[in-house]
């Protein structure tokens, strides 16, 4: 099997705050395989945004790496072996900014404001290609058009009307199918999405998605996707890994997850996602709020919230252990956690 | 069929057109201006003649003081400050109001003889030289402070140019032009002392020479240097703000993201959004620019329309008063009218109703 597009391992990323370190990142290691689709879900403050940004280098000044490594690695068309391997981490001055958009692109949570406000949609794809070194001549422009234009079709806009329109003059929905074709526009082998759709509504939210999948399925880039939406993420992932205290605490195969998860926190999340065919009854969130990032709790970072939690649990953090191929959860209790929890709400 | 709908759109067309200049931003926003003219212009004109000890008693009395009759002075008086004494103030003001519309702003009664269109014609292109000058250099410097400012945020160079750009901002532009004339021409013998007297010295003929100019520069340098100083603070603060306020906005990331080069990011993201509020600021100091400033001008005996109009006052020369205040509301007025339309043309999300279409 080929190697990974991209592989993080041992990633920890810190903020400086005035009460202390933030432990936004700890310890994470996953990797997103060639065209495959990863899902980082959590609560917000999770870290899991943290992530995306480190990938691409684009944390703010307040943001230390302080350790770990992230290695992109790209095909050439048709190649089953990697014919070049960055270590993200150490790319610098211009090969940093090349990195950037040609082989990793990222869609934005905040589609209203992604877009320069004094400039139409045609100058930013012109910026974009400029900045990659294409577009010098006059046929290099035509040929922009043409591939802008197709790319506008590809995520459902009326390329004429678009084209020159400043950001502005196009809805919230309208904004990220921009952003998503800008995103595609130098064929980078990986898309990063933090929480693409949460800033739309329903039904654009809908139409995303659906561009999303359809994309994928033409176009065979890799993904990852950062979401607090179970649901979402269960329609485009392939692999689902579960966030939490800026560190991994499951992840598994999508169907793996929702039909057997074993750690206490992500059975939550699941439960807490309303379904057409569930009765209300079913429905329970996960008590209490994410952790202090600065003063993080001992041993199990869930422990102050799970209803399993014991003295162990209290003490020693479980590391991310094995439980069946592909399916990997950091928990003392995961071999009984569904029955213990199932039972625990049925008493109260 | 061609003829019975042409007869019949006519009307409706001229209508259309009625409705369409009613309707439209520019015609709205240049009555608007025309207004506050003409407002101005009305209260100066009472003003002047309602304060305690009217202007044009007080004439009258000083020309019969130096020995005139009593007839003779009061004509003399009717003919300088342009109004027919005979009249009643409704029919004075409408005369003062035509004259006006015909740009005849009357005649100074200390320089006599002069008509107050010509002295402000004669001073007006050495205050637009010099504020002109001083505005451009303080926008363009100011705005490159303040970018500098906001990317090296919290280093020594940003402290520096804060507390820097807050002092001056500070202190008065006399205490900065005081210190300027201290300092340069007497501490440290920078630039002659007969420099920072008037706008060119004393036998050069004006022209394209290059002797007129140098001497146009040495003699208006230090004053520059003074109206920057004392201008060039809020600028840098306001820009740093503005800079900062822009970097930390999502469609920079995103720049930075698809991997702009600094430098465009620099000037089509950050530089861009964030200069469009100065330029409306900029826009109405334009305005200003005609008024010059009447303490640096008098300090400097730089003979610009704020010297005029420092004079005028102290001389009582009501007429110069009434011409020069007529000339810095005009300005000022269309200068408003201009900062809103580069605003709409800057910012493609400001649209100015009626241009479209």
């Amino acid at each position: 099997m080929a190697e990974p597009t991209l592989s993080v391992r041992d990633l920890s990323i810190v903020y400086q705050a005035r009460r202390g370190q933030v432990q936004a990142v700890r310890n994470i290691s996953f990797d997103v395989e060639r065209g495959e689709a990863v899902a980082l879900i959590g609560e917000s403050g999770s870290g899991k945004t943290t992530v995306g940004l480190g990938l691409m280098r684009l944390l703010p000044a307040t943001a230390n790496i302080i350790g770990g490594s992230i290695v992109y690695r790209r095909y050439k068309n048709g190649s089953n072996s990697a014919s070049r391997e960055t270590e993200v981490l150490a790319l610098k001055g211009d090969n940093l900014r090349q990195f950037r958009w040609r082989e990793c692109a990222m869609v934005f949570q905040s589609a209203l404001n992604a877009l320069n406000p004094v400039l139409r949609i045609s100058e930013h794809f012109a910026d974009t290609a400029k900045a990659h070194g294409y577009l010098s001549g006059y046929r290099q422009g035509t040929a922009l058009r043409e591939r802008s234009w197709q790319l506008l079709s590809m995520v459902r806009l009326d390329p004429e009307r678009v084209w020159r329109s400043f950001p502005h003059e196009l809805s919230g929905g309208m904004r990220q199918r921009v952003l998503i074709a800008l995103a595609l526009l130098l064929e980078p082998q990986l898309l990063i999405l933090d929480e693409p759709t949460t800033a739309l509504d329903i039904l654009t939210q809908r139409n995303i998605m659906d561009v999303l999948k359809e994309l994928r399925d033409k176009l065979g880039f890799s993904m990852l996707f950062i979401s607090h939406d179970l649901a979402l993420a269960a329609e485009l992932a392939d692999r689902v890994a579960t966030v939490y205290a800026g560190k991994i605490i499951e992840v598994g195969d999508v169907r793996t997850i929702f039909r057997r998860p074993y750690h206490p926190y992500t059975i939550g999340l699941i439960k807490a996602v309303p379904t057409l065919t569930s009765d209300k009854s079913s429905l329970v969130s996960v008590p209490g709020s994410p952790p202090d990032l600065i003063q993080l709790p001992t041993g199990c970072k869930f422990h102050p919230r799970c209803p399993l939690a014991d003295e162990r649990s209290q003490q020693e953090e479980p590391a991310l252990i094995e439980v069946e191929p592909g399916h990997h959860v950091a928990c003392w209790h995961w071999t009984h956690a569904r029955e213990a929890l199932k039972a625990y709400r049925a008493e109260t | 069929m061609t003829t019975i709908t042409t007869s019949q759109t006519t009307p409706s067309t001229l209508w259309s057109t009625i409705q369409k200049i009613r309707s439209s931003y520019l015609w709205r926003r240049l009555a608007k201006a025309l207004f506050s003219i003409w407002l101005v212009a009305t209260i100066t004109f009472f003003v002047i003649r309602a304060m305690p000890g009217n202007a044009v008693d007080i004439l009258i009395q000083e020309l019969t003081a130096q020995g005139m009759s009593a007839e003779d002075a009061k004509n003399q008086a009717a003919a300088l400050m342009n109004i027919d004494l005979d009249q009643p103030l409704a029919g004075q003001y409408l005369d003062y109001l035509g004259n006006t519309l015909r740009g005849d702003l009357g005649h100074s009664y200390k320089s006599a003889g002069l008509s107050v269109t010509d002295m402000i014609v004669q001073v007006l292109p050495w205050t637009l030289f010099s504020v002109g000058l001083a505005l451009l250099i303080t926008f363009v410097v100011g705005i490159a402070l303040g970018t500098i400012m906001a990317y090296k945020r919290d280093t020594w160079i940003d402290h520096l140019l804060s507390n820097v750009a807050a002092t001056l901002d500070a202190i008065s532009p006399y205490l900065i032009g005081l210190l300027a004339i201290l300092l340069l021409g007497l501490t440290w013998k920078l630039v002659p002392i007969m420099d920072m007297r008037g706008a060119m010295s004393p036998g050069i003929k004006p022209g394209f020479t290059l002797e007129f100019l140098t001497d146009v520069f040495r003699h208006v340098r230090v004053l520059l240097l003074v109206y920057v100083l004392s201008s060039i603070g809020s600028w840098m603060l306001q820009m740093k703000s503005n800079t900062v306020a822009t970097l930390g906005e999502d469609y920079v990331t995103v720049a930075r993201a698809r991997g702009l080069t600094d430098g465009r990011i620099l000037t089509a993201y950050v530089g861009r959004n964030a200069t469009l509020p100065l330029f409306t600021r900029l826009a109405i100091s334009v305005g200003f620019v005609v008024g010059g400033s009447v303490l640096l001008e008098t300090l400097f005996t730089y003979r610009g329309i704020g010297f005029l109009l420092a004079r005028s006052i102290s001389e009582r020369d009501y007429p110069v008063m009434q011409g020069v205040f007529l000339i810095i509301t005009i300005s000022v007025v269309f200068a408003n009218l201009l900062a809103d339309y580069v605003y709409g043309w800057l910012d493609p999300r400001v649209h100015i109703m009626g241009e479209e279409n």
